[in-house]
């Protein structure tokens, strides 16, 4: 379908969230090799607190090493999602196997920023965030698992 | 199910082939089939209309209550 107005379809936002995807990956494979080096200017221009007071550059390092692999299987899943979606397959269990794992990537990367929040509690802001996202996500994978029983039920109704 | 679609026997009774079917009440052979093999969740009246038309039976004909 296109907008009339802005000439803007359904299939070229497709595009644009599987190319903005696409970005986010090579982001990612980006800040896992340069991990050290902003843990470095983190650590330089930081002015916060936590309990643990040494090798706060390490931890940070190792704190965006672990999210930033469950960001990667995170954007894996958008991005099956989104090809899924592309072939007009919507309701399908495995759409909603790929918001289950979107989700518990989130809490994951929460309950890292969590524990990391020992050197800088400024972490427990984006781990309430993160566990946040996470549980939209859940809410509307629940939906989509409705959606997909309703459709099931929807396509035997002859 | 304990509900028993005997679609097929009726058909047998009218020497009307699934395609014929299918085509005369206005679904699809794919979607006649799923009818046929008892997979369909449930039936649209007008469903039931057209194929009690077609095959000039009861729709106690073609569904039986059997219990499980």
């Amino acid at each position: 379908m296109v907008n009339e107005l802005t000439g803007w379809s359904q299939m070229k936002s497709l595009r644009l969230s599987r190319l903005l995807v696409l970005g986010m990956f090579f982001l990612l494979i980006v800040l896992m090799f340069t991990s050290y080096i902003i843990a470095g200017w983190f650590s330089a221009i930081s002015v916060g607190k936590g309990v643990i007071k040494s090798n706060l550059t390490g931890a940070v390092t190792a704190m965006i090493c672990i999210c930033d692999i469950f960001a990667l299987i995170a954007v894996a899943s958008l991005h099956k999602l989104l090809s899924n979606i592309s072939k007009d397959e919507v309701f399908i269990p495995q759409n909603a196997l790929c918001l289950r794992v979107i989700s518990w990537c989130c809490v994951f990367a929460g309950l890292t920023m969590t524990f990391f929040s020992l050197w800088r509690y400024e972490f427990l802001f984006t781990a309430f965030f993160a566990m946040f996202l996470g549980l939209i996500i859940r809410v509307v994978k629940n939906v989509f698992e409705k959606a997909i029983e309703l459709k099931s039920e929807n396509d035997f109704t002859i | 199910m304990a509900i028993i679609v005997n679609l097929d026997v009726m058909m047998a009774k009218r020497k009307i082939s699934s395609n014929e079917l299918a085509e005369k009440i206005g679904i699809t052979a794919a979607n006649l089939s799923i009818l046929k093999t008892g997979k369909a969740k449930a039936v649209r009246f007008s469903t039931l209309d057209k194929i009690c038309e077609v095959l000039d039976c009861q729709p106690g004909d073609i569904l039986e209550y059997r219990k499980e």
